[in-house]
């Protein structure tokens, strides 16, 4: 196909054109969360360049009509959610996906079910919790209903990758470890997890984003106390202001960074594998 | 062909297949990984198959003002079908996501194909890649947001029509529409369906559409009996998710529809807030009857199991 020029540009074109459409809300979002306040509003023209809505955002700005985002308990509460959601998934996914390098029955039926959790709607998950929480009486809370509705999201990815890595993952390395007579605990920490470390790190940025931003499944089932999606949801059912703007740009560069701190890390384990084999290749 | 590899493998082969036996009976090997099955399948089965079965049943109980009673009744699902209000939210349901679905077909097989098939080099590839799934590592609910003042009565694309002398006046219909619902959704979601479709088309075998080039085939040609029906498990995945998360929807309709848009999933949250239990699970028994015929109508499409 490479030698259809015109059809070629045209595709370039057309997916640039793709990208900013992709892109265009959050730049407009981005130019607007620097609109001038408390009187500015959320939208063109900007009447002066200002940081007063991200001042706002702290608390830094004299006492005005809009009320302050109702962010800071929220945002503990999100971050403690998505921390427990990112170890418990975590956990459960290495240990299906370990238990399925061996054959064993019904692994197609657990298969399956595990990755139901990632295609059931949020909304009915948390219908379904909820309404088995109230019909045994156990009170709704984000810590309880609403984190094993995350686990039940955020477990198949964790699932998902863990299997990737396993299936490309060389058998005989821990079999020399074993019949070297080191005891499986210890294989599996000085061997198995320097290798599948890659996905661990991954299932732990996807859990931890996924719990951090998930917003469907908690609806019903976070009770009383609000996470941070659930706090900013309803902010959106009274008038917006240009403060939510300057949160979004906030907690969108909050998960640049998370990207970033993954990114670092993954080098890291890279580079000392690639150092381990030099040293070997030495020896 | 699996034959061929076996024997090809011969010794190690064997050597895997007895290590297999051995492990099979190996009734320690086998504790152990029921030990680690164990707390991931009950985790599923307790908090999500239990509630899903739990819903089904609350469909049927009788509800009371603010309460709900395990007497079995009918009348919540009568009240859903005889209502214009609710069998009309299930029609728009399939209307949008109908919509969205061709939408974000037509709107992203172009950049797939760009990505799968003419950018050769596959660091490129990957860059563009990420550059589309960036968006997706925002907040969800500030990605739905952003559309307001994008498509408002004084939002960014009206201005820009203004300016460059498309119109005269602003267009009002922009905002608090079916269109900015739609518009909103194509943007989140296109995403997932240009991934699984970029990908199958990368695996496409340049020879072969050289040879049908030197055989004389057109570009259409090439693309009707070629390019499309390789990528077709491509844009089979992509559906499945775009129509699994479109269905499922509420915020979006909600956010950028004024509260006009109701689909079924904002028939839940409405439901719930008012405590009408019974009718909830209704409802959402419905949505997920929709989900599973679609998802398995999609299936049948293509089989998925021997072409990924």
């Amino acid at each position: 196909m490479e030698n259809r020029p015109l059809l070629r540009s045209t595709l370039a074109i057309y997916t640039m054109l793709f990208i900013g459409f992709l892109y265009a809300p959050f730049v407009v979002l981005g130019i607007l969360s620097f609109q001038s306040g408390p009187e500015g509003g959320p939208q063109f023209p900007i009447i002066e360049w200002s940081t007063y809505w991200y001042r706002h955002i702290f608390g830094l700005t004299p006492p005005s009509r809009v009320a302050p985002l109702p962010i800071g308990e929220a945002l503990v509460r999100s971050l403690t959610l998505a921390f427990a959601t990112m170890v418990t998934s975590t956990v459960l996914g290495t240990m299906t996906a370990q238990a399925f390098r061996r054959r064993f029955k019904g692994s197609g039926f657990v298969f399956y079910l595990v990755v139901l959790g990632m295609i059931v709607p949020g909304v009915l998950v948390g219908l379904g919790i909820a309404l088995v929480a109230n019909n045994l009486g156990i009170p709704r809370a984000w810590w309880g209903t609403a984190f094993v509705g995350h686990v039940l999201y955020t477990f198949p990815f964790a699932f998902l990758v863990m299997l990737a890595i396993f299936n490309r993952f060389d058998k005989s390395v821990e079999e020399a470890a074993w019949s070297l007579g080191v005891p499986p605990m210890r294989t599996f920490r000085k061997v198995t997890f320097p290798l599948i470390f890659p996905g661990v790190l991954s299932s732990m940025l996807f859990a931890f984003t996924l719990s951090y931003d998930e917003f469907p499944r908690t609806l019903f089932a976070a009770g009383a106390d609000l996470t941070l999606p659930l706090a900013i949801y309803g902010t959106f059912a009274v008038e917006i202001h240009p403060n939510i703007f300057s949160f979004g740009v906030l907690t969108t560069l909050f998960s640049f960074s998370l990207l970033a701190i993954y990114g670092v890390l993954m080098t890291l384990s890279v580079r000392s594998a690639k150092k381990v084999a030099i040293q070997e290749e030495i020896a | 062909m699996a034959e061929a590899g076996h024997r090809i493998q011969g010794d190690s082969g064997a050597v895997a297949a007895v290590r297999l036996a051995a492990e099979k009976k190996d009734p320690r090997a086998r504790r152990i990984t029921a030990m680690l099955v164990a707390p991931g399948t009950i985790w599923m089965i307790l908090f999500l198959v239990v509630p899903m079965l739990m819903m089904v049943y609350v469909s049927f109980w009788t509800q009371k003002t603010f309460t709900i009673e395990p007497t079995l009744t009918l009348k919540s699902w009568i009240a859903f079908f005889s209502s214009e209000t609710y069998f009309g939210a299930l029609l728009r349901t399939i209307k949008i996501w109908l919509i969205v679905l061709a939408a974000t077909f037509f709107v992203g097989y172009p950049t797939a194909l760009f990505i799968g098939l003419f950018i050769k080099n596959r660091t490129i590839q990957t860059i563009v890649l990420v550059l589309c799934v960036v968006p997706f590592w925002t907040s969800f609910l500030i990605r739905v947001l952003a559309w307001r003042p994008m498509l408002g009565k004084e939002g960014a694309v009206n201005i820009v029509l203004q300016k460059i002398g498309l119109i005269s006046q602003p267009i009002e219909v922009l905002l608090f529409t079916e269109f900015s619902v739609v518009i909103g959704m194509t943007q989140i979601y296109v995403v997932f369906m240009v991934g699984p479709i970029a990908f199958m088309l990368s695996r496409i075998d340049p020879s072969l559409i050289e040879a049908a080039r030197d055989l004389g085939a057109s570009t259409w040609r090439i693309f009707r009996t070629i390019i499309f029906p390789l990528s077709l498990p491509g844009v089979v995945v992509g559906a499945i998710f775009v129509s699994v998360m479109v269905l499922g929807e509420f915020a979006t309709s909600g956010a950028l529809s004024g509260r006009k848009v109701n689909l079924l999933g904002n028939i839940i949250v409405t439901q719930v807030g008012s405590l009408k239990w019974a009718f909830a699970a209704v409802v959402g028994v419905i949505l997920t009857a929709v989900m599973a015929v679609v998802v398995a109508a999609l299936l049948r499409l293509v089989d998925l199991r021997k072409e990924l």
